[in-house]
């Protein structure tokens, strides 16, 4: 297990890093089962315990591509349990001057908290935001960019996506 | 997943890079249950006018990605969002950021942010739309604002700007704000100065936007599932990788957010499911082969 410091330490390391961190391995957080396609019509391949290791191979809308042994399916996207998690900061000091993210990483149980006070952002610093002189050319770019509603409207059709009305839900699940 | 950043803890600092605004506001504090009254409600332009000051400051940091078919892109999915929520007729505005870092950001006002290390990392334009969904329900919900109303030293700098400026952006056809002379647009710059990016929204706030986006989402027409497979990229993603990010150290965890969208999206969304994932003109765009 690595100290705090030798984390932080790694962090420098990331750019060379890429894409590539992001972990397969993953259980189930209860009993499911593991279906040939996404969508619960799709036939069982086969049932997965609660807790069975699975590794990740993609994913696509509710459902999470994994393979279980030497079998290959689709499992339920709320059904898994990723190991990392990321731990925040409870320190409740109003300084902004260190880059003091704290992670956790697999095994440990991560503390939580909902806020943090000090955090780091790579390549974005409390220090960049405090020297950052406005830049309302880039505003005025970025608002060149808008679209207005009847070209939003011509891009929905373009890909099929027909409006529905849905109630918005209620806390807790109510529907 | 993400957000504008803001806590309710009283900034220790605060006092800070306000100048004129920070004198300003603590005249304003003199005026006791006055001001109360006044940080109550921002009319559309004054919200609009501290946004843009906050957009300023933020852009100020960081740069826009260049890749311009890819903001329009991006704006497109964005307004017809916006087209299904209460708050349509905002000036609705999206952007990528030039990094790699994992991040979404929303400002008061109806600006949307999103980090190009965030879209390259999704695999669909449901993926995207509940992204941009849950910040648009930010601002549909004001969170942003409360939460500066809620910080005694945010709250004086654009309370103050806010009394100076009241009578002039109420005059004024909205012609200025651009040129950030507004009062407010230049509280809106403080604010990024003094930290506004570096502090989390309460939880509940977090969890309230992923309720409300998932359901815009739907209503756009796409598969209500996109956030949760976003929630679900964000769960895998390793503490080197999410330790780039603010959006990853402020908000709760992408498990947490799981287990309480499992309450909603199932009961409500689930006969949804079959629309669309928009996956090939999502690829198009990010320009991949």
């Amino acid at each position: 297990m690595p100290t705090p410091l030798s984390r932080l330490l790694l962090l420098a390391w990331l750019p060379l890093a890429g894409g590539a961190l992001a972990q397969e391995q993953a259980s189930t957080n209860r009993a499911t089962d593991l279906k040939e396609r996404p969508g619960f019509d799709s036939r069982t391949v086969a049932p997965l315990a609660s807790g069975a290791p699975v590794k990740v191979v993609s994913r696509q809308g509710g459902w999470t591509q994994v393979e279980s042994g030497t079998q290959r399916g689709w499992v339920r996207a709320f059904h898994l349990r990723f190991e990392a998690t990321v731990v925040t900061s409870s320190s409740s000091g109003g300084s902004l001057g260190g880059l003091t993210s704290i992670f956790g990483f697999g095994g440990r149980k991560a503390p939580e908290t909902s806020r943090v006070a000090t955090l780091g952002i790579r390549g974005l610093t409390p220090e960049d935001f405090k020297n950052a002189s406005p830049d309302t050319a880039a505003l005025r770019k970025l608002q060149s960019f808008r679209a207005d509603r009847a070209s939003a409207e011509r891009f929905a059709k373009e890909a099929k996506l027909a409006p529905v009305t849905v109630a918005y839900a209620a806390e807790g699940g109510g529907s | 997943m993400a957000a504008l950043l803001l806590a309710a803890a009283v900034p220790v600092h605060a006092q800070l890079d306000f100048g004129r605004i920070l004198d300003l506001g603590k005249k304003a504090v003199e005026v006791g249950e006055q001001v109360q009254q006044a940080t109550k409600e921002y009319t559309v332009e004054e919200e609009v006018a501290l946004g843009e000051g906050i957009t300023a400051g933020f852009l100020g940091a960081t740069k826009l990605h260049p890749d311009e078919r890819l903001q329009r892109y991006v704006n497109r999915i964005g307004r017809w969002l916006a087209l299904h929520t209460e708050r349509a007729d905002l000036p609705w505005t999206f952007g990528v950021i030039d990094t790699d870092a994992i991040n979404a950001f929303a400002m008061p006002g109806g600006t949307v942010i999103v980090s190009h290390g965030l879209v390259r990392r999704l695999t669909s334009e449901s993926e995207l739309a509940g992204v941009l969904a849950h910040e648009i329900a930010h601002v549909l919900k004001k969170h942003q604002l409360s939460a500066i109303k809620s910080d005694a030293g945010w709250s004086a700098a654009a309370t103050g700007a806010k009394a100076y400026a009241a009578d002039r952006i109420g005059r004024s056809s909205g012609g200025d704000v651009l040129g950030l002379k507004s009062q407010l647009a230049n509280a809106g710059v403080d604010l990024v100065k003094d930290g506004l990016f570096l502090r989390p929204l309460d939880r509940g706030m977090e969890y309230e936007a992923d309720r409300i986006g998932v359901v815009i989402a739907t209503r756009g027409g796409y598969d209500p599932y996109g956030f949760v497979s976003v929630l679900t990229m964000l769960a895998q993603a390793k503490p080197e990788e999410a330790g780039e990010s603010i959006t990853f150290s402020t908000h709760p965890s992408a498990a947490d957010r799981l287990a309480e969208l499992e309450k909603v999206v199932p009961t409500a969304l689930e006969k949804y499911a079959s629309q669309p994932q928009v996956a090939g003109r999502f690829r198009q765009a990010l320009g991949a082969k």
